[in-house]
């Protein structure tokens, strides 16, 4: 708990410092165009989770990823803001090939990052928090009993992103890196042989955990590359997911490596019946990323 | 905003230090015991699995280091799968555990000897034959009427896994409801699921009831336990039935059904009879060793609600142990059946009910059989 306690500390002592900056408003009209993304993951899956069996499962992976980004509007130079929607399932299978272990996990998570461009004008950092959820189950088909691990948390997060632009012969080219961290936080973990009947029974005894560092590693690592042809850009990338529990003397790892092909687009909302708010010539749109 | 300040410093260092937590994080996943998919590997798997998980080497006093050591040096790396599994499965039987199970494809390990050193007492044409003609009502894994001539209901309930309909439940006992008492005949029943015991248990309760504890594992170590957990059973609020019932058990009545004894035999209008139940009271769990083989075994002990374990199986009610007598079966009587039919017979003349007690209503239930405020107390009575 004093791990815990340190942990939120620091975070929010992060905060504060990231929000100081807040009150260097910009004086110009600003609009903030939104970048949404829908993806898709496909790839390979690694699980194991010692509450359904002692072996590594492999296999493939799917996700279809929405992700959001947009300037925010108290300080759109230098706060961004990020939504991540994905549902992803998996289908495993033992090294015997005889047994199946299925992913079924929807993901969400809100962030709130800072930018600073470097200068070396076409790289822009980015760090901040965010916050997230999981939810969802391993289930193994052939137990009896205890065919699936249920999942579930929440988490505050560190989250730090690298965005370069440059241009491939005429092709203006974003490319990002992001690394999202799990700090702190809660999940449910059955105990060690407690099947799900009990729970049933209404023995909701030692099922949340705390979730540290220690006992709950969960990364996650983006690659994209956005190819801008317009309005609408190619979106190819890598997406690796690291996910290790351990609680009640359960382990649960969940490693995945994706392809990741999809659009984004960036919009601006404008009312149509007032075109004197459109954008004047000293508007500054701001994008998020790009 | 360009300037490399400070904060700029000390933010780009909480970059970097994410991006090396990132790669440092990778091999510092939780460990995870790795075993080799030979003959020795699968061995070890599986014998760690079991030391592991198993709930009862205390209660039965076994020395699982001691057996790992009479059959670790008969593993041998060429072993063809039959024979390894065949001394896998003869490890496993020192157990003494109609729940331990090892599955390969071509083949499933059992520990017989629960119910096979004992007589069957069990004859399910002797029954359809002779008292139901093979006439009778059958829905999900229910066949039921009212014994012709003998004013006695009976139910056969064969395994917990068929389903058991509400509507079902609620037409046998209110046509059933002029008859002297039910018997519910469980003989053969290996179990099932868990929620069906407490279905069929819920028709003959008056009130909220403590049906028994349930603990679990809470680590690798053979005493590693939770306390146990007190978990009950609600009153059905459909047709209940408060008249007697008598459950018929043999060797044979196992895991689920041996479960629905060790709540029944606490009722007050219930009495057991037959021969001992067969046990089984750890609920069971699944996992399996590298060559893909599953295995599945004892793992949360559940107890009735004096907090006695029915692991070794649950007695008939005193005076009511009797078994099926093969000179009899020969000619068409079920004396383990004669002996509950005599026995209802007898308790509705010993406990004629006033009137009132008849098919009596009241608040939360659709209709009870039998008056719920004061069930038939047969308990009280000698044999």
């Amino acid at each position: 708990m004093t791990n815990l306690r340190q942990l939120l500390l620091a975070a929010i002592t992060l905060l504060c410092f990231f929000f100081a900056e807040a009150e260097n408003r910009s004086e110009y009209v600003t609009y903030r165009p939104v970048l949404s993304a829908y993806t898709l993951d496909i790839g390979t899956a690694h699980i194991a989770d010692t509450y359904l069996s002692p072996l590594r499962y492999n296999g493939f992976s799917t996700a279809f990823s929405y992700e959001r980004m947009q300037a925010m509007r108290f300080n759109p130079e230098r706060w961004i803001m990020q939504l991540h929607i994905s549902p992803e399932f998996a289908r495993t299978l033992n090294p015997a090939r005889n047994s199946y272990i299925y992913d079924l996990n929807i993901h969400g998570s809100w962030a709130m990052m800072a930018r600073f461009r470097m200068p070396a004008t076409w790289l822009t950092l980015m760090a901040g928090g965010s916050t997230g959820a999981d939810l969802g189950m391993l289930y193994a088909p052939r137990n009896g009993n205890n065919p699936v691990s249920a999942k579930a948390s929440w988490t505050v997060n560190a989250t730090a992103a690298a965005v370069a632009r440059f241009r491939l012969g005429r092709l203006p080219i974003v490319a990002r890196y992001q690394a999202e961290m799990a700090l702190a936080g809660v999940f449910f973990s059955p105990s060690y042989g407690e099947l799900y009947y009990e729970i049933s029974l209404g023995n909701h005894r030692k099922l949340a955990h705390g979730a540290w560092p220690g006992n709950y590693i969960r990364l996650n690592n983006y690659i994209t590359t956005d190819l801008l042809f317009g309005a609408t850009s190619l979106r190819i990338g890598y997406n690796n997911y690291i996910a290790s529990t351990s609680a009640s003397n359960i382990v649960t790892r969940r490693i995945t490596h994706c392809f990741t092909l999809g659009i984004t687009t960036e919009w601006l909302s404008l009312p149509l019946r007032n075109t004197s708010r459109f954008p004047s010539a000293d508007a500054r749109i701001i994008s998020a990323m790009y | 905003m360009n300037r490399l300040s400070l904060k700029n410093i000390f933010l780009t260092s909480i970059i970097t230090s994410v991006t090396i937590a990132a790669i440092l994080l990778f091999p510092a996943c939780h460990s995870i015991e790795k075993w080799e998919s030979d003959p020795q590997g699968n061995f070890d798997a599986l014998w760690t699995i079991l030391d592991e998980h198993y709930c009862f080497f205390e209660d039965k006093n076994i020395d699982w280091n001691d057996i790992y050591a009479s059959y670790r040096s008969k593993v041998k790396k060429e072993m063809e799968a039959d024979e390894f599994f065949n001394l896998c499965a003869e490890m496993l039987a020192t157990l003494r555990d109609g729940h331990v199970n090892l599955s390969s494809p071509f083949n499933t390990s059992y520990y017989r000897k629960w119910w096979s050193d004992y007589p069957q007492n069990f004859n399910k044409r002797l029954i359809e034959e002779h008292y139901l003609n093979f006439d009778y009502a059958a829905a999900g894994g229910v066949i039921y009427k009212e014994l012709p001539g003998r004013n006695v209901g009976y139910m056969r309930y064969s395994s917990f896994s068929g389903g058991i309909g509400e509507t079902m439940l609620d037409m046998m006992l209110y046509g059933f409801r002029e008859t002297d008492g039910l018997i519910i005949d469980i003989r053969d029943n290996g179990g099932g699921n868990m929620t069906n015991v407490e279905k069929l248990a819920s028709r003959f309760l008056a009130e909220r009831t403590l049906a028994g504890y349930i603990s679990h594992k809470t680590g690798p170590g053979h005493n590693d336990f939770s306390e146990p957990f007190a978990y009950y059973f609600e009153p059905s609020k459909r047709v209940r039935w408060f008249k007697p019932v008598i459950v018929l058990t043999n060797r044979s009545t196992f895991s689920a059904a041996n479960n629905f004894v060790s709540v029944m035999q606490y009722l007050p209008q219930v009495l057991i009879v037959g021969a001992h139940t067969g046990g089984g009271s750890g609920m069971p769990y699944t996992s399996e060793i590298p060559c893909g083989w599953s295995v599945r075994m004892s793992a949360s002990p559940v107890y009735d609600r004096n907090m006695n374990t029915t692991e070794q199986g649950i007695a008939p009610s005193a005076g009511c142990a009797i078994d099926l007598d093969p000179e009899a079966e020969a000619q068409g009587i079920d004396t383990m059946l004669e002996f509950a039919i005599i026995l209802l017979n007898r308790l509705a003349q010993e406990n004629k009910p006033d009137e009132s007690d008849r098919g009596s209503r009241s608040v939360g239930a659709m209709c009870d059989v039998g008056n719920p405020s004061a069930p038939v107390q047969i308990k009280a009575l000698s044999f």
